[in-house]
Protein backbone atom coordinates (compact mmCIF):
# COMPACT_ATOMS: atom_id res chain seq x y z
CA UNK A 1 0.00 0.00 0.00
CA UNK A 2 2.81 2.40 1.34
CA UNK A 3 4.72 1.72 -2.25
CA UNK A 4 1.31 2.51 -4.46
CA UNK A 5 0.81 6.03 -2.49
CA UNK A 6 4.77 6.42 -2.99
CA UNK A 7 4.14 6.38 -6.67
CA UNK A 8 1.07 8.53 -6.77
CA UNK A 9 3.14 11.08 -5.26
CA UNK A 10 6.41 10.44 -7.50
CA UNK A 11 3.88 10.92 -10.38
CA UNK A 12 2.33 13.92 -9.74
CA UNK A 13 4.81 15.63 -8.49
CA UNK A 14 8.77 14.73 -8.64
CA UNK A 15 8.18 13.55 -11.93
CA UNK A 16 5.55 15.77 -12.75
CA UNK A 17 4.69 15.07 -16.74
CA UNK A 18 4.78 18.42 -17.49
CA UNK A 19 7.74 20.19 -15.51
CA UNK A 20 9.68 16.74 -14.70
CA UNK A 21 9.45 14.60 -18.14
CA UNK A 22 8.44 17.60 -20.44
CA UNK A 23 5.76 15.69 -21.25
CA UNK A 24 2.04 17.26 -23.03
CA UNK A 25 3.57 20.68 -23.22
CA UNK A 26 1.38 21.28 -26.11
CA UNK A 27 -2.15 21.34 -24.26
CA UNK A 28 -0.01 22.96 -21.06
CA UNK A 29 0.61 26.21 -23.00
CA UNK A 30 -2.62 25.79 -25.22
CA UNK A 31 -5.22 25.44 -23.21
CA UNK A 32 -3.91 27.46 -20.12
CA UNK A 33 -5.30 30.44 -20.39
CA UNK A 34 -8.58 30.23 -18.84
CA UNK A 35 -8.89 27.63 -15.62
CA UNK A 36 -12.40 26.52 -16.24
CA UNK A 37 -10.92 25.29 -19.88
CA UNK A 38 -8.12 24.38 -18.00
CA UNK A 39 -9.38 22.07 -15.45
CA UNK A 40 -12.02 20.10 -17.97
CA UNK A 41 -8.88 19.47 -20.03
CA UNK A 42 -6.38 18.18 -17.71
CA UNK A 43 -9.53 16.18 -16.43
CA UNK A 44 -10.18 14.76 -19.73
CA UNK A 45 -6.49 13.91 -19.94
CA UNK A 46 -6.77 12.06 -16.29
CA UNK A 47 -9.46 10.06 -17.57
CA UNK A 48 -7.48 9.09 -21.18
CA UNK A 49 -4.49 7.88 -19.04
CA UNK A 50 -6.43 5.77 -16.73
CA UNK A 51 -8.41 4.32 -20.21
CA UNK A 52 -4.71 3.78 -21.89
CA UNK A 53 -3.13 2.31 -19.33
CA UNK A 54 -5.54 0.22 -18.43
CA UNK A 55 -5.19 -1.17 -22.23
CA UNK A 56 -2.18 -1.08 -22.78
CA UNK A 57 -0.90 -3.16 -20.05
CA UNK A 58 -2.59 -5.95 -20.58
CA UNK A 59 -1.89 -5.76 -24.34
CA UNK A 60 1.63 -5.66 -24.07
CA UNK A 61 2.10 -8.49 -21.40
CA UNK A 62 -0.46 -11.01 -22.85
CA UNK A 63 0.15 -10.42 -26.56
CA UNK A 64 3.71 -8.76 -27.46
CA UNK A 65 5.83 -9.91 -24.36
CA UNK A 66 5.08 -13.98 -25.05
CA UNK A 67 5.75 -13.32 -28.69
CA UNK A 68 8.67 -11.09 -28.65
CA UNK A 69 6.92 -8.57 -30.65
CA UNK A 70 8.17 -5.41 -27.87
CA UNK A 71 9.39 -3.69 -30.60
CA UNK A 72 6.45 -3.06 -32.20
CA UNK A 73 5.00 -1.09 -28.58
CA UNK A 74 5.07 2.78 -29.90
CA UNK A 75 3.40 1.95 -32.71
CA UNK A 76 0.48 -0.24 -31.46
CA UNK A 77 -0.09 1.75 -28.44
CA UNK A 78 -0.41 5.28 -30.47
CA UNK A 79 -3.18 2.88 -32.77
CA UNK A 80 -4.95 1.54 -29.76
CA UNK A 81 -4.84 4.52 -28.04
CA UNK A 82 -6.08 6.60 -30.72
CA UNK A 83 -9.33 4.54 -31.57
CA UNK A 84 -9.82 3.82 -27.82
CA UNK A 85 -10.19 7.92 -27.77
CA UNK A 86 -12.44 7.88 -30.98
CA UNK A 87 -14.72 5.49 -29.02
CA UNK A 88 -14.93 7.32 -25.77
CA UNK A 89 -15.79 10.84 -27.41
CA UNK A 90 -18.33 9.00 -29.48
CA UNK A 91 -20.08 7.53 -26.53
CA UNK A 92 -20.05 10.37 -24.49
CA UNK A 93 -21.69 12.71 -27.68
CA UNK A 94 -24.53 10.35 -27.92
CA UNK A 95 -25.01 9.60 -23.91
CA UNK A 96 -24.90 12.77 -22.05
CA UNK A 97 -24.31 15.95 -24.00
CA UNK A 98 -23.55 18.23 -20.46
CA UNK A 99 -20.82 16.04 -19.86
CA UNK A 100 -19.50 16.52 -23.72
CA UNK A 101 -19.81 20.46 -23.73
CA UNK A 102 -17.64 20.53 -20.30
CA UNK A 103 -14.89 17.30 -21.14
CA UNK A 104 -15.67 15.90 -25.14
CA UNK A 105 -14.33 18.92 -26.84
CA UNK A 106 -10.88 18.25 -25.60
CA UNK A 107 -11.19 14.69 -26.02
CA UNK A 108 -10.04 14.98 -29.89
CA UNK A 109 -6.76 17.22 -28.85
CA UNK A 110 -5.58 14.15 -26.55
CA UNK A 111 -5.92 11.44 -29.23
CA UNK A 112 -2.17 11.35 -29.71
CA UNK A 113 -0.84 13.07 -26.85
CA UNK A 114 2.33 12.43 -25.85
CA UNK A 115 1.57 12.83 -21.89
CA UNK A 116 -0.98 9.66 -22.35
CA UNK A 117 1.55 8.00 -24.43
CA UNK A 118 4.52 8.30 -22.02
CA UNK A 119 1.91 7.17 -18.98
CA UNK A 120 2.09 4.26 -20.42
CA UNK A 121 5.71 4.00 -21.86
CA UNK A 122 6.57 4.92 -17.83
CA UNK A 123 4.34 1.77 -16.83
CA UNK A 124 6.43 -0.38 -18.76
CA UNK A 125 9.64 1.22 -18.31
CA UNK A 126 9.16 0.96 -14.73
CA UNK A 127 7.77 -2.65 -14.84
CA UNK A 128 5.15 -1.71 -12.60
CA UNK A 129 2.44 -4.34 -12.31
CA UNK A 130 -1.22 -3.47 -13.29
CA UNK A 131 -2.43 -2.12 -10.36
CA UNK A 132 0.69 -0.10 -9.83
CA UNK A 133 0.09 1.02 -13.72
CA UNK A 134 -2.92 2.19 -12.48
CA UNK A 135 -1.65 4.09 -9.80
CA UNK A 136 1.16 5.90 -11.76
CA UNK A 137 -1.58 6.92 -14.55
CA UNK A 138 -4.00 8.34 -11.55
CA UNK A 139 -0.51 10.16 -10.42
CA UNK A 140 0.32 11.57 -13.89
CA UNK A 141 -3.23 12.98 -14.27
CA UNK A 142 -3.49 14.17 -11.29
CA UNK A 143 -0.14 16.28 -11.60
CA UNK A 144 -1.41 17.50 -14.77
CA UNK A 145 -4.54 18.80 -14.26
CA UNK A 146 -2.87 20.93 -11.26
CA UNK A 147 0.09 22.19 -12.93
CA UNK A 148 -2.47 23.26 -15.91
CA UNK A 149 -4.03 24.65 -12.56
CA UNK A 150 -1.54 26.48 -11.73
CA UNK A 151 -0.25 27.54 -15.10
CA UNK A 152 -4.09 28.98 -16.35
CA UNK A 153 -4.19 31.09 -12.77
CA UNK A 154 -0.39 32.58 -13.11
CA UNK A 155 -1.04 33.46 -16.69
CA UNK A 156 -5.26 35.18 -15.41
CA UNK A 157 -3.76 37.33 -13.46
CA UNK A 158 -1.01 37.59 -16.34
CA UNK A 159 -3.47 39.65 -18.52
CA UNK A 160 -3.86 42.50 -15.50
CA UNK A 161 -0.05 43.15 -15.26
CA UNK A 162 2.09 45.52 -16.89
CA UNK A 163 4.10 43.22 -18.82
CA UNK A 164 6.73 44.35 -21.33
CA UNK A 165 6.02 44.58 -25.01
CA UNK A 166 8.48 42.24 -25.93
CA UNK A 167 6.76 39.75 -23.58
CA UNK A 168 3.58 39.78 -23.95
CA UNK A 169 1.79 36.37 -25.20
CA UNK A 170 4.26 33.45 -25.34
CA UNK A 171 7.29 34.59 -24.19
CA UNK A 172 6.23 35.29 -20.78
CA UNK A 173 4.37 31.93 -20.21
CA UNK A 174 7.57 30.49 -21.40
CA UNK A 175 9.55 32.34 -18.74
CA UNK A 176 7.04 31.60 -16.20
CA UNK A 177 7.09 27.77 -16.98
CA UNK A 178 10.72 27.78 -16.55
CA UNK A 179 9.99 29.18 -13.24
CA UNK A 180 7.15 26.71 -12.11
CA UNK A 181 9.62 24.16 -13.41
CA UNK A 182 12.59 25.49 -11.14
CA UNK A 183 9.88 25.29 -8.35
CA UNK A 184 8.87 21.79 -8.56
CA UNK A 185 12.61 20.57 -8.89
CA UNK A 186 12.31 21.05 -5.17
CA UNK A 187 10.29 17.78 -4.88
CA UNK A 188 13.01 16.26 -6.20
CA UNK A 189 14.45 13.48 -3.48
CA UNK A 190 10.93 13.36 -1.32
CA UNK A 191 9.86 10.26 -3.45
CA UNK A 192 11.06 7.25 -5.83
CA UNK B 1 11.75 -12.07 -42.31
CA UNK B 2 9.12 -14.11 -40.77
CA UNK B 3 9.28 -11.98 -37.95
CA UNK B 4 9.19 -8.59 -40.32
CA UNK B 5 5.86 -10.57 -41.88
CA UNK B 6 4.48 -11.42 -38.52
CA UNK B 7 4.69 -7.75 -37.22
CA UNK B 8 3.14 -6.81 -40.36
CA UNK B 9 0.04 -9.11 -39.62
CA UNK B 10 -0.13 -8.33 -35.80
CA UNK B 11 -0.03 -4.13 -36.62
CA UNK B 12 -2.89 -4.75 -39.33
CA UNK B 13 -5.14 -6.94 -37.41
CA UNK B 14 -4.76 -4.49 -34.58
CA UNK B 15 -5.73 -1.73 -37.01
CA UNK B 16 -8.47 -4.36 -38.19
CA UNK B 17 -10.30 -4.81 -34.71
CA UNK B 18 -9.47 -0.88 -33.77
CA UNK B 19 -11.79 -0.41 -37.01
CA UNK B 20 -14.17 -2.58 -36.37
CA UNK B 21 -14.55 -1.84 -32.22
CA UNK B 22 -15.36 1.81 -33.61
CA UNK B 23 -18.29 0.73 -35.84
CA UNK B 24 -19.57 -1.75 -33.46
CA UNK B 25 -19.51 1.31 -31.41
CA UNK B 26 -20.74 3.55 -33.91
CA UNK B 27 -24.21 1.17 -34.72
CA UNK B 28 -24.40 -0.23 -30.79
CA UNK B 29 -24.77 3.66 -29.26
CA UNK B 30 -27.44 4.91 -29.42
CA UNK B 31 -27.92 8.02 -32.41
CA UNK B 32 -27.38 11.51 -31.74
CA UNK B 33 -29.90 13.81 -29.44
CA UNK B 34 -32.72 13.92 -32.21
CA UNK B 35 -32.89 17.09 -31.17
CA UNK B 36 -29.64 17.86 -31.94
CA UNK B 37 -30.80 17.25 -35.87
CA UNK B 38 -33.10 20.10 -34.92
CA UNK B 39 -30.66 22.12 -33.75
CA UNK B 40 -28.10 21.66 -36.63
CA UNK B 41 -30.78 22.32 -39.29
CA UNK B 42 -32.53 25.79 -36.90
CA UNK B 43 -28.28 26.99 -36.64
CA UNK B 44 -28.21 26.59 -40.41
CA UNK B 45 -31.02 29.45 -40.36
CA UNK B 46 -28.98 31.99 -38.16
CA UNK B 47 -26.90 34.61 -39.06
CA UNK B 48 -23.96 32.69 -37.36
CA UNK B 49 -22.32 35.66 -35.98
CA UNK B 50 -21.60 33.91 -32.69
CA UNK B 51 -22.60 37.47 -31.20
CA UNK B 52 -23.77 36.08 -28.10
CA UNK B 53 -26.47 38.83 -27.49
CA UNK B 54 -29.13 36.56 -27.20
CA UNK B 55 -27.29 35.12 -23.76
CA UNK B 56 -26.30 32.02 -25.21
CA UNK B 57 -23.04 31.05 -25.61
CA UNK B 58 -23.01 31.43 -29.85
CA UNK B 59 -25.52 30.20 -32.38
CA UNK B 60 -25.57 26.51 -32.20
CA UNK B 61 -25.88 26.77 -28.52
CA UNK B 62 -29.19 29.19 -29.42
CA UNK B 63 -30.49 26.91 -31.83
CA UNK B 64 -30.18 24.35 -28.94
CA UNK B 65 -32.38 25.99 -26.85
CA UNK B 66 -35.06 27.02 -29.85
CA UNK B 67 -35.39 23.20 -30.86
CA UNK B 68 -36.39 22.24 -27.33
CA UNK B 69 -38.69 25.42 -26.88
CA UNK B 70 -39.60 28.08 -29.35
CA UNK B 71 -40.44 30.53 -26.61
CA UNK B 72 -36.66 31.02 -26.42
CA UNK B 73 -37.21 33.19 -29.89
CA UNK B 74 -39.22 35.56 -27.77
CA UNK B 75 -37.53 35.65 -24.49
CA UNK B 76 -34.53 36.14 -25.74
CA UNK B 77 -34.44 37.19 -29.37
CA UNK B 78 -31.66 37.14 -31.93
CA UNK B 79 -31.42 40.79 -32.53
CA UNK B 80 -29.56 40.48 -36.08
CA UNK B 81 -32.52 37.92 -37.22
CA UNK B 82 -35.10 41.02 -36.60
CA UNK B 83 -33.13 42.54 -38.78
CA UNK B 84 -33.62 40.47 -41.86
CA UNK B 85 -36.93 40.22 -42.71
CA UNK B 86 -36.57 37.29 -45.41
CA UNK B 87 -33.98 34.70 -42.89
CA UNK B 88 -36.63 35.60 -40.05
CA UNK B 89 -39.29 34.08 -42.28
CA UNK B 90 -37.27 31.03 -43.45
CA UNK B 91 -36.88 30.32 -39.87
CA UNK B 92 -40.88 31.13 -39.16
CA UNK B 93 -41.55 28.41 -42.13
CA UNK B 94 -38.93 26.42 -40.84
CA UNK B 95 -40.63 25.95 -37.22
CA UNK B 96 -44.18 26.52 -38.22
CA UNK B 97 -44.85 29.75 -36.72
CA UNK B 98 -45.12 33.65 -37.61
CA UNK B 99 -41.77 35.40 -37.25
CA UNK B 100 -42.58 38.32 -39.55
CA UNK B 101 -43.20 40.76 -37.72
CA UNK B 102 -40.40 41.75 -35.60
CA UNK B 103 -40.51 45.55 -35.95
CA UNK B 104 -37.60 48.26 -36.87
CA UNK B 105 -35.25 46.65 -34.24
CA UNK B 106 -32.84 48.75 -32.20
CA UNK B 107 -29.81 49.96 -33.09
CA UNK B 108 -26.41 51.68 -30.61
CA UNK B 109 -25.98 55.38 -29.68
CA UNK B 110 -23.18 56.79 -27.28
CA UNK B 111 -24.49 59.37 -25.53
CA UNK B 112 -21.53 61.58 -25.35
CA UNK B 113 -20.47 64.40 -27.28
CA UNK B 114 -16.64 64.52 -25.96
CA UNK B 115 -14.80 67.47 -24.86
CA UNK B 116 -14.88 66.78 -21.79
CA UNK B 117 -11.02 68.16 -20.34
CA UNK B 118 -8.66 65.68 -19.50
CA UNK B 119 -7.34 65.83 -15.63
CA UNK B 120 -4.54 63.61 -15.80
CA UNK B 121 -2.91 61.01 -17.94
CA UNK B 122 -3.71 57.19 -17.54
CA UNK B 123 -1.19 54.78 -18.26
CA UNK B 124 -2.17 51.43 -17.28
CA UNK B 125 -4.10 48.88 -19.34
CA UNK B 126 -5.93 50.29 -21.93
CA UNK B 127 -9.04 49.29 -20.85
CA UNK B 128 -12.27 51.43 -20.07
CA UNK B 129 -12.84 49.13 -16.64
CA UNK B 130 -9.90 49.48 -15.69
CA UNK B 131 -8.91 52.82 -16.42
CA UNK B 132 -11.79 54.83 -14.68
CA UNK B 133 -10.59 52.52 -12.00
CA UNK B 134 -8.19 55.28 -11.40
CA UNK B 135 -8.90 58.51 -9.79
CA UNK B 136 -12.43 58.02 -11.73
CA UNK B 137 -10.84 58.10 -15.32
CA UNK B 138 -8.97 60.73 -16.85
CA UNK B 139 -11.42 62.81 -18.07
CA UNK B 140 -13.46 65.70 -15.88
CA UNK B 141 -17.30 64.32 -16.27
CA UNK B 142 -17.82 61.49 -14.79
CA UNK B 143 -20.29 60.60 -17.80
CA UNK B 144 -17.91 60.99 -20.40
CA UNK B 145 -16.86 58.06 -22.46
CA UNK B 146 -13.59 56.70 -21.19
CA UNK B 147 -12.34 55.96 -24.81
CA UNK B 148 -10.05 52.76 -24.52
CA UNK B 149 -12.37 50.80 -27.04
CA UNK B 150 -14.13 47.98 -24.40
CA UNK B 151 -17.09 48.43 -26.57
CA UNK B 152 -14.78 48.03 -29.58
CA UNK B 153 -13.26 44.78 -28.82
CA UNK B 154 -16.77 43.25 -28.22
CA UNK B 155 -18.61 44.69 -31.38
CA UNK B 156 -19.05 41.70 -33.62
CA UNK B 157 -19.65 43.63 -36.95
CA UNK B 158 -16.54 46.48 -36.32
CA UNK B 159 -19.15 48.71 -36.09
CA UNK B 160 -17.97 51.41 -33.23
CA UNK B 161 -14.76 53.06 -33.71
CA UNK B 162 -13.05 55.48 -31.49
CA UNK B 163 -12.54 59.12 -32.44
CA UNK B 164 -9.40 59.72 -32.04
CA UNK B 165 -9.82 63.64 -31.72
CA UNK B 166 -12.41 63.50 -29.54
CA UNK B 167 -11.56 60.53 -27.63
CA UNK B 168 -14.93 58.55 -27.25
CA UNK B 169 -17.11 56.30 -29.44
CA UNK B 170 -18.93 56.57 -32.52
CA UNK B 171 -21.28 53.85 -33.66
CA UNK B 172 -21.62 52.82 -37.37
CA UNK B 173 -25.58 53.45 -37.68
CA UNK B 174 -25.48 51.58 -40.64
CA UNK B 175 -23.28 48.76 -39.72
CA UNK B 176 -25.05 48.30 -36.15
CA UNK B 177 -26.88 45.19 -35.52
CA UNK B 178 -28.02 45.86 -32.29
CA UNK B 179 -26.73 42.82 -30.76
CA UNK B 180 -26.32 44.84 -27.15
CA UNK B 181 -22.59 43.88 -26.66
CA UNK B 182 -21.28 46.64 -26.35
CA UNK B 183 -24.36 48.19 -23.70
CA UNK B 184 -23.26 45.29 -21.54
CA UNK B 185 -19.25 46.13 -21.25
CA UNK B 186 -19.65 50.17 -20.78
CA UNK B 187 -18.18 50.89 -17.48
CA UNK B 188 -20.30 54.12 -17.84
CA UNK B 189 -23.43 53.14 -19.08
CA UNK B 190 -23.33 55.59 -22.05
CA UNK B 191 -24.46 53.50 -24.63
CA UNK B 192 -27.89 52.55 -25.41
CA UNK B 193 -30.36 50.90 -27.71
CA UNK B 194 -32.57 52.73 -29.31
CA UNK B 195 -35.34 51.78 -31.85
CA UNK B 196 -33.87 51.96 -35.14
CA UNK B 197 -36.20 54.52 -36.69
CA UNK B 198 -35.19 57.30 -34.34
CA UNK B 199 -33.88 60.39 -36.32
CA UNK B 200 -31.81 61.70 -33.17
CA UNK B 201 -30.63 61.06 -29.68
CA UNK B 202 -28.74 63.18 -27.04
CA UNK B 203 -25.21 63.00 -27.26
CA UNK B 204 -24.89 63.59 -23.33
CA UNK B 205 -25.79 61.46 -20.65
CA UNK B 206 -24.89 63.74 -17.78
CA UNK B 207 -27.40 63.05 -15.07
CA UNK B 208 -27.69 65.45 -11.95
CA UNK B 209 -29.69 68.83 -13.13
CA UNK B 210 -28.70 70.38 -9.51
CA UNK B 211 -24.97 70.06 -10.05
CA UNK B 212 -24.86 73.09 -12.14
CA UNK B 213 -20.97 72.44 -11.70
CA UNK B 214 -21.40 70.12 -14.84
CA UNK B 215 -21.90 72.79 -17.21
CA UNK B 216 -18.14 73.36 -16.79
CA UNK B 217 -17.06 70.04 -17.06
CA UNK B 218 -17.28 70.17 -20.52
CA UNK B 219 -18.34 72.31 -23.53
CA UNK B 220 -21.14 70.54 -24.61
CA UNK B 221 -22.84 69.28 -21.65
CA UNK B 222 -26.78 68.82 -21.39
CA UNK B 223 -27.27 71.98 -19.38
CA UNK B 224 -31.16 70.65 -18.57
CA UNK B 225 -32.67 74.00 -20.19
CA UNK B 226 -35.97 72.19 -21.81
CA UNK B 227 -35.69 74.73 -24.65
CA UNK B 228 -35.75 71.34 -26.88
CA UNK B 229 -39.64 70.33 -25.41
CA UNK B 230 -40.57 74.15 -25.41
CA UNK B 231 -39.48 74.49 -29.46
CA UNK B 232 -41.12 70.86 -30.02
CA UNK B 233 -44.46 72.16 -30.73
CA UNK B 234 -46.61 68.37 -31.37
CA UNK B 235 -44.47 67.02 -28.79
CA UNK B 236 -41.83 65.22 -30.31
CA UNK B 237 -39.33 65.83 -27.65
CA UNK B 238 -40.61 65.29 -24.14
CA UNK B 239 -38.79 65.33 -20.86
CA UNK B 240 -37.64 61.93 -19.25
CA UNK B 241 -37.99 63.18 -15.51
CA UNK B 242 -36.72 60.33 -14.12
CA UNK B 243 -33.32 60.64 -16.33
CA UNK B 244 -33.80 64.20 -16.32
CA UNK B 245 -32.26 64.45 -20.19
CA UNK B 246 -34.84 64.71 -22.77
CA UNK B 247 -36.42 61.72 -24.49
CA UNK B 248 -36.58 61.59 -28.15
CA UNK B 249 -39.89 59.83 -30.07
CA UNK B 250 -39.65 58.91 -33.98
CA UNK B 251 -40.56 62.03 -35.75
CA UNK B 252 -37.48 64.39 -36.74
CA UNK B 253 -37.62 67.32 -34.01
CA UNK B 254 -35.88 70.22 -36.57
CA UNK B 255 -36.89 72.77 -33.99
CA UNK B 256 -35.38 70.92 -31.03
CA UNK B 257 -32.07 70.54 -33.04
CA UNK B 258 -31.18 73.88 -34.43
CA UNK B 259 -32.31 75.49 -30.80
CA UNK B 260 -30.38 73.67 -28.53
CA UNK B 261 -27.37 75.62 -27.13
CA UNK B 262 -25.09 73.10 -26.70
CA UNK B 263 -26.13 71.09 -30.09
CA UNK B 264 -25.72 67.84 -28.83
CA UNK B 265 -29.15 66.88 -30.25
CA UNK B 266 -27.52 64.16 -32.99
CA UNK B 267 -29.03 63.02 -36.01
CA UNK B 268 -29.30 59.25 -36.90
CA UNK B 269 -29.31 58.36 -40.58
CA UNK B 270 -33.15 57.22 -39.53
CA UNK B 271 -33.98 60.88 -39.96
CA UNK B 272 -33.31 60.44 -44.20
CA UNK B 273 -35.76 58.25 -45.22
CA UNK B 274 -38.26 60.57 -43.22
CA UNK B 275 -37.32 63.79 -45.08
CA UNK B 276 -35.90 63.08 -48.45
CA UNK B 277 -32.84 65.87 -47.10
CA UNK B 278 -29.19 65.27 -49.08
CA UNK B 279 -26.99 62.96 -46.97
CA UNK B 280 -25.39 64.67 -44.16
CA UNK B 281 -22.31 64.11 -42.63
CA UNK B 282 -23.24 62.09 -39.01
CA UNK B 283 -21.81 64.27 -35.94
Amino acid sequence: MSELIAIFFSMALVNNMVLGKFLGLCPFFGVSKKTSSAFSMGIAVLLVMLVASAVTWPLFHLLLVPYGFEFMRTVIFILVIASLVQIIEMSIKRTNMTLYNALGIYLPLITTNCAVLGITFINIDQQYGFAQSMVAALGAGVGFTLVLLIMSGIRERLDLADVPKVFKGAPVAFLIAGLLGLAFLAFGGMVG
Amino acid sequence: MSTTILAVILLSSIGLIAGIAIFVANRVLPKEDPSLEKANEIKERLPGADCGACGHPGCFAYAQAVAKSADVLEKSPCRILAKDEEASQALGEFLGIDLSNSGPGVKAVVHCTGDSPRIGTYNGVQSCAAAIQVGGGEKECPYACVGYGDCVDVCPVNAIGIDSEKGIAAVDWDLCIGCGMCVAVCPRGLIELIPADTPQYLGCNYLSSKDIAGRKKCSVGCIHCRICVRSSEQGEVEWNETKDLPQFSTVLAVDAIEKCPRKIILKTTAHLAETDAPPQERS
